[in-house]
């Protein structure tokens, strides 16, 4: 079989790695060499990129609207881009004409362009994610604080627990690349504490304080440049509103919070959305006063969604009503990621 | 929620009632005109002229060579579904045999699941927010012969991290352990082996929260040559924490408590039922299943073709499964659960309405 073409396929399916400024020389393809490379031995390598390398392919895994926009325009087929994006993931370039996107006679027109072979990421789209990563383990760690401030360790525990549980293992390999210094242990000890009652408090806030040094400085090995750009945090902020969404989805059923772990994760991450938010507020009101307008607006009114670290008796705002306030951020955001990645 | 795109891949499945036993499409359909030859008309111009050309090619092979065949009651597509998106009742006979392809004179299955987040109504007073594949509890019951390359593409869209661990053999990166973030997806792929009953479920931990909200399924793997034929059924049982204390407060069979207590599975006397069990009970260490007013033949973990012994209980820990056959020798409804009396009472417990051979 055709080994290469699933060296751990990416799937993005929605904000993390929507932006492809990174089109630059350090982009690699996947090679068509490694044939001889067993399938099955493939590194789950997460996600996405483009195949800018050599053949400038577009990955119709990945790629985003206005990179697949270049196909709309090349087949005159209105939402064509769209389209593409709702059909993924693609296991082989043929999905396209398998899933009824297009007709053999459109795939045989654009079949030298497209692509599902995974690139390693790169640049802005790898920072990117690596930052959403950490940003949810911080998410995780605010609202356990605020959790066993109230004295209510039990709750706090599962917040303490995810980003050891979700994400560490995820962030691994990238924390090795970037030469950040392991913390695993750090979370691990810190659960292990919060298990046992979190009895010791100056002990707890100790290990929490190291855990979340931790975490910063690990976040302090993307460049400072990149990290105070508000297209790469707006990226971000995408990423992390879209798993909020998720959660808080999650959390309620017949109009009640029923699992309050997922209405704390999404008010984690949303403490932090905030955080990321003020510190490109001033850039943004200058540079693009109309969204910065659109995007204070809505997230204030998101924020209300989470009145307490313990979900209220009532949901302030339904899933829908969530889930409309995001994709508003989302939509409106997204011009200005896009924009730049132009 | 999940994508559109999600659900079209089962949706151009044939009908769960053609899915009985067999291998191909073909040798399925042919084997529904055989339980129902005033279909045959029907099915032949719904399934158009390719369907035409295998089936009438197995059917002279049939007159040839007469086989038996299975007795399956006709399942009604509009099949209670008691407040939720799926039925138990098509889950039991439902197989996903995933799109096949050759690659390198190779059969490969591919398989499509997503990771999203639905309410679950487990009776009249309890809603749940289960995390699930594919919108169900449990997850699709994906299908597919010793030999045959499995590629399953998973995609997250529910918020926690999550994974496809599989059971079974594979190398150490399709193992599922590394969590997929929200938004992305992994393609998991290994050779189908060995033949037996798996399963698959989240590795994401507390795996316990995982597999408790319902991200779990079965795998079947067929022997090389296939067994003989039955009405065959899938049964997984579940334990639902519904308040999130650490204790299961509902039980089910496929994932809505006691369905199969209010709706009976339908089956014919005399008829070979294979049930493929899978125990997916979580903080409970282990239960049992009983059948009533039988014995069945036990095939540990679906992993022989001769029976290892004989009995009515047969005892599982979490994850655990075999391979039980049976006939009943008389019609009339009868009782299937844990011995574990109280699981059973909470919801774990089902029955079989044998209708008369005759």
């Amino acid at each position: 079989m055709n080994v290469k073409k699933y060296l751990g396929v990416a799937i993005v399916a929605c904000v993390a790695s929507v932006v492809i400024s990174a089109c630059n020389n350090t982009t690699k393809i996947a090679e068509t060499s490694s044939t001889t490379a067993p399938a099955a031995t493939a590194p789950a390598a997460e996600m996405a990129g483009m195949n800018h390398g050599g053949g400038k392919k577009i990955n119709i895994n990945s790629a985003i609207l206005s990179e697949l926009d270049k196909l709309e325009a090349k087949l005159g087929v209105p939402a064509l881009s769209n389209k593409i994006q709702a059909e993924r993931p693609y296991k082989a370039p043929e999905d396209l004409v398998a899933k009824k996107v297009i007709d053999q006679k459109q795939f045989d027109q654009i079949k030298d362009l497209v692509t599902i072979e995974d690139v390693v990421l790169t640049g802005v789209e790898k920072d990117a994610d690596y930052m959403v990563k950490l940003g949810l383990m911080k998410g995780h760690l605010f609202v356990a604080r605020e959790l066993l401030d109230l004295k209510k360790p039990k709750d706090a525990e599962p917040h303490i627990g995810h980003p050891v549980e979700e994400i560490y293992t995820d962030v691994a390999d990238q924390l090795n690349e970037r030469k950040v210094k392991e913390f695993k242990t750090t979370l691990i000890s810190l659960e292990d504490l919060v298990k046992a009652g979190a009895k010791d408090n100056n002990k707890v806030t100790t290990n929490f304080k190291e855990s979340m040094v931790s975490i910063d400085t690990a976040i302090a090995a993307i460049p400072a440049t990149q990290r105070k750009d508000p297209k790469f945090v707006l990226q971000v902020i995408n990423g992390l509103l879209d798993t909020a969404n998720s959660e808080y989805g999650a959390s309620i059923a017949d109009g009640k919070f029923k699992a309050a772990i997922e209405y704390q994760d999404s008010r984690g991450f949303i403490t932090y959305v905030n955080m990321l938010y003020k510190e490109i507020a001033a850039g943004m009101e200058k540079d693009q006063p109309a969204t910065h307008k659109i995007v204070v607006d809505n997230l204030k009114q998101l924020t209300t969604a989470w009145p307490a670290a313990m979900p209220p008796a009532t949901p302030v705002k339904t899933v829908a009503e969530v889930g409309q306030l995001i994709k508003t951020i989302e939509q409106n955001t997204q011009k200005v990621i896009t924009v730049a990645a132009k | 929620m999940f994508p559109a795109a999600a659900i079209q891949v089962f949706t151009t499945q044939l009908p769960p009632a053609l899915m009985s036993n067999l291998d191909s499409p073909s040798e399925r359909l042919r084997q529904r005109f055989l339980h129902n030859p005033l279909l045959q008309r029907r099915q032949l111009l719904k399934y158009g002229l390719a369907g035409l050309g295998l089936t009438t090619a197995s059917l002279a092979w049939q007159q040839l060579q007469p086989k038996p065949t299975a007795r399956i009651p006709i399942v009604p597509a509009n099949s209670p579904m008691m407040g939720n998106s799926f039925s138990p009742m098509q889950t039991l006979r439902d197989f996903d045999y995933g799109t096949v392809k050759q690659e390198n004179g190779r059969t490969v299955r591919e398989f499509k699941l997503v990771a999203g987040n639905t309410t679950l109504q487990l009776n009249t007073a309890v809603s749940f927010n289960s995390w699930n594949f594919n919108g169900r509890v449990p997850a699709p019951t994906l299908r597919a012969k010793a030999g045959e390359l499995i590629r399953v593409s998973f995609l997250n869209r529910a918020g926690h991290s999550h994974s496809m661990h599989f059971h079974g053999f594979h190398p150490a990166a399709m193992d599922g352990i590394k969590p997929i973030r929200n938004g992305t997806g992994m393609i998991y792929e290994f050779e189908a082996d060995p033949y037996g009953v798996h399963l698959y479920h989240c590795h994401v931990a507390p795996v316990t929260r995982h597999v408790g909200k319902g991200l779990y399924g079965m795998l079947i793997i067929d022997p090389p040559e296939a067994r003989p034929v039955a009405d065959e059924l899938v049964l997984i049982m579940g334990g639902y924490d519904i308040n999130d204390d650490g204790k299961n407060e509902l039980y089910a069979f496929n994932g809505v408590p006691d369905y199969y207590m209010m709706h009976p599975i339908e089956i014919y006397q005399h008829q070979l039922v294979r049930l493929y069990v899978l125990n997916m009970i979580e903080i409970d260490p282990a239960v049992t299943f009983h059948l009533h007013a039988n014995m069945f033949d036990v095939y540990p973990t679906g992993m022989t073709l001769k029976p290892s012994h004989t009995s009515d209980v047969i005892t599982m820990g979490t994850a655990e499964r075999h391979i039980l056959e049976f006939k009943f020798k008389y019609p009339g409804e009868f009782m299937f659960h844990p011995h574990q009396d109280l699981i059973a009472e909470n919801g774990c417990m089902g029955a079989f309405k044998v209708i008369s051979a005759t």
